[in-house]
């Protein structure tokens, strides 16, 4: 079992596009000043971010905590939101729930649950019609960072 | 590890610890102890911002001196196209050549071929570039220096394409090598730049291949040298040809950007430190999608701001507009030699950049996150009003430096306040 090392939450404003993107960035200068390998680091940015985006875009509030070990980055993203009535759907590239109101803006093109499936070792997806959506994701650290 | 060396240097006598360079570091490498400045080597990315807000001069580029050109037989200065904006309206670039020529330099080099080069090296790259993108230019050693430090995981982005100057370096040695009989090392390439970081470049590319090029001058070195030679010359006979002889050199450096050829919606110009920083934030965050080429330069303005220019940024620049704008296409000499050499040369970089690693000290995750942890916990005894007074530019750098055991937390004046009698020793006038 990989040892904790670090664990550390950050809230999320539903539907305020100014403030988006901020949480993964936090994340990212966090990480990156402690010496976190490129490539992980890369991959995990995505991931936040996308993350970070689909709880903006979809809910009124979520939670994204950060859980650090000795062998990995965990992401953990709780949010109240519509939920996910099917979530292998969601997965499919392309598809996409977002208004036109998102688009415009540059979000939502259907890229979000698969890119962060592609830049993840490990993604789950948990999800409730009404109340909400959990998702937590692994990244593996690079041995010799 | 490897020592890292900079574009310039702190002279500790003349330095009275005034912390102005401290303050406007962008990435906080300096402190400020025992009323002295000091670098933190491996933060540093040579932007040169500290140089510019010394109030006793005592940051100086390390670019080189007309003595230590004397062990070369053949001198040749290769000029950045910002040299040429210096200059009165009236001055063209065939005066400043010749007058190039007059301070010592044996010759002076057709630098508008190579541009021209990289120009289509570049574009061929962003087209088969398989991705991720967008690509980055290079040619900035700063821009270079701060993806190394700051954004370790974009360095797959910096385009692998050589900065022209380098191209310059290695075609005018062989050249010249060839015509005079005479050894490559005996031939000095010797670029004339409008800031110290391109010195950092030549002594220690980033990528860690050897330079071209031999050595720097800064503009502002050879400034006035170089209006006296104007104003003394009353023919216009014996300037150097085919110095500028396409406008293609004068893009180059330009806050309008480098490609004009490039379509805009796919190319992004920028310059200026603040809003390269913010707009590689974005591209961190897979933000910035339909961009397939980024032109960086850290100096607001780009090259012609540079920082060992001596004209006004605004005036430069309209001199710079001018000159374009009364530059005839290009020769059939000049297409020729261009086509000549595209074919016959490998513009691609010799080996791929790679981040730096920013703890001096190897210590583990675990160690790290403690220390992070520890220091998280001193900056909640900490003003957070970035007074300075501690030597670091931030409570926050201050909390770091004490959790890796650099400095002490009392260097706080309001967790000591007999610091302040400390402070008063150093700066009692």
């Amino acid at each position: 079992m990989a040892a904790e090392l670090l664990r550390e939450s950050f809230e999320i404003q539903g539907r305020n596009y100014d403030k988006a993107g901020e949480v993964s960035g936090e994340i990212k200068v966090m990480l990156r000043d402690l010496g976190i390998e490129a490539a992980s680091l890369r991959r995990l940015v995505i991931v936040a971010f996308e993350a970070e985006m689909n709880v903006v875009m979809y809910a009124r509030r979520g939670t994204m905590t950060l859980i650090l070990t000795d062998e990995d980055v965990n992401l953990e993203v709780r949010d109240e939101g519509p939920g996910i009535p099917d979530i292998e759907l969601a997965f499919r590239e392309g598809y996409s729930t977002a208004s036109d109101e998102m688009r415009e803006m540059g979000f939502g093109f259907g890229m979000g649950l698969s890119n962060m499936k592609k830049n993840s070792d490990e993604l789950t997806v948990e999800s409730e019609v009404g109340k909400g959506t959990q998702v937590f994701a692994k990244i593996k650290l690079n041995s010799n960072a | 590890m490897l020592e890292l060396k900079h574009g310039f240097k702190i002279d500790a006598d003349r330095c009275d610890g005034r912390m102005n360079c401290m303050r406007a570091c962008p990435v906080h490498a300096i402190r400020v102890k025992n009323g002295k400045a000091r670098l933190i080597s491996e933060l540093c990315i040579d932007c040169g911002s500290c140089l510019a807000v010394c109030p006793t001069g005592a940051i100086s580029a390390t670019t080189i001196t007309f003595a230590e050109l004397d062990r070369f037989k053949f001198k040749v200065a290769v000029a950045s196209p910002a040299l040429f904006s210096q200059f009165g309206m009236k001055d063209s670039p065939a005066q400043v050549g010749r007058a190039l020529l007059d301070l010592g330099f044996d010759a002076v080099w057709e630098y508008a071929v190579d541009i021209e080069l990289i120009d289509r090296a570049i574009m061929d790259c962003v087209k088969s570039w398989p991705g991720p993108f967008p690509l980055i230019s290079n040619s900035c050693p700063v821009i270079v220096r701060l993806i190394q430090v700051a954004y370790p995981s974009m360095v797959d982005q910096l385009i692998p394409v050589e900065a022209p100057r380098e191209i310059a370096g290695r075609e005018l040695k062989r050249r010249y090598s060839q015509e005079l009989g005479m050894k490559p090392e005996e031939i000095a390439a010797i670029y004339i730049t409008p800031c110290q970081a391109k010195t950092i470049s030549i002594l220690q590319p980033a990528e860690g291949a050897k330079s071209y090029l031999d050595g720097a001058v800064g503009i502002s070195q050879v400034y006035n040298d170089i209006l006296t030679k104007m104003r003394k010359i009353t023919s216009a006979g014996d300037t150097p040809k085919g110095l500028v002889s396409s406008g293609e050199l004068l893009h180059w450096g330009s806050p309008e950007g480098e490609f004009p050829k490039l379509s805009r919606e796919h190319y992004l110009p920028l310059t200026g430190l603040t809003d390269v920083i913010k707009v590689f934030d974005d591209i961190e965050k897979g933000k910035i999608r339909n961009i397939e080429f980024l032109e960086c330069h850290a100096c607001p303005g780009g090259c012609i701001g540079g920082n060992l220019t001596v004209e006004n940024l605004y005036v430069a620049r309209s001199k710079n507009l001018h000159l374009r704008a009364d530059m005839p296409n290009p020769g059939p000499s000049f297409e020729k030699e261009v086509e000549r050499r595209y074919a016959a040369e490998d513009f691609s970089l010799r080996s791929p950049v790679k981040p730096r690693r920013i703890e001096g000290e190897v210590v583990d995750l675990r160690e790290r996150v403690n220390r992070k942890k520890r220091a998280d916990e001193l900056l909640k005894a900490l003003p957070l009003l970035n007074c300075g007074l501690c030597g670091a530019p931030t409570c926050k750098n201050h909390a770091e430096d004490v959790a890796a055991g650099r400095t002490e937390i009392g260097d706080c004046v309001f967790l000591s306040l007999h610091r302040i009698d400390v402070l008063r020793t150093y700066y009692k006038k």
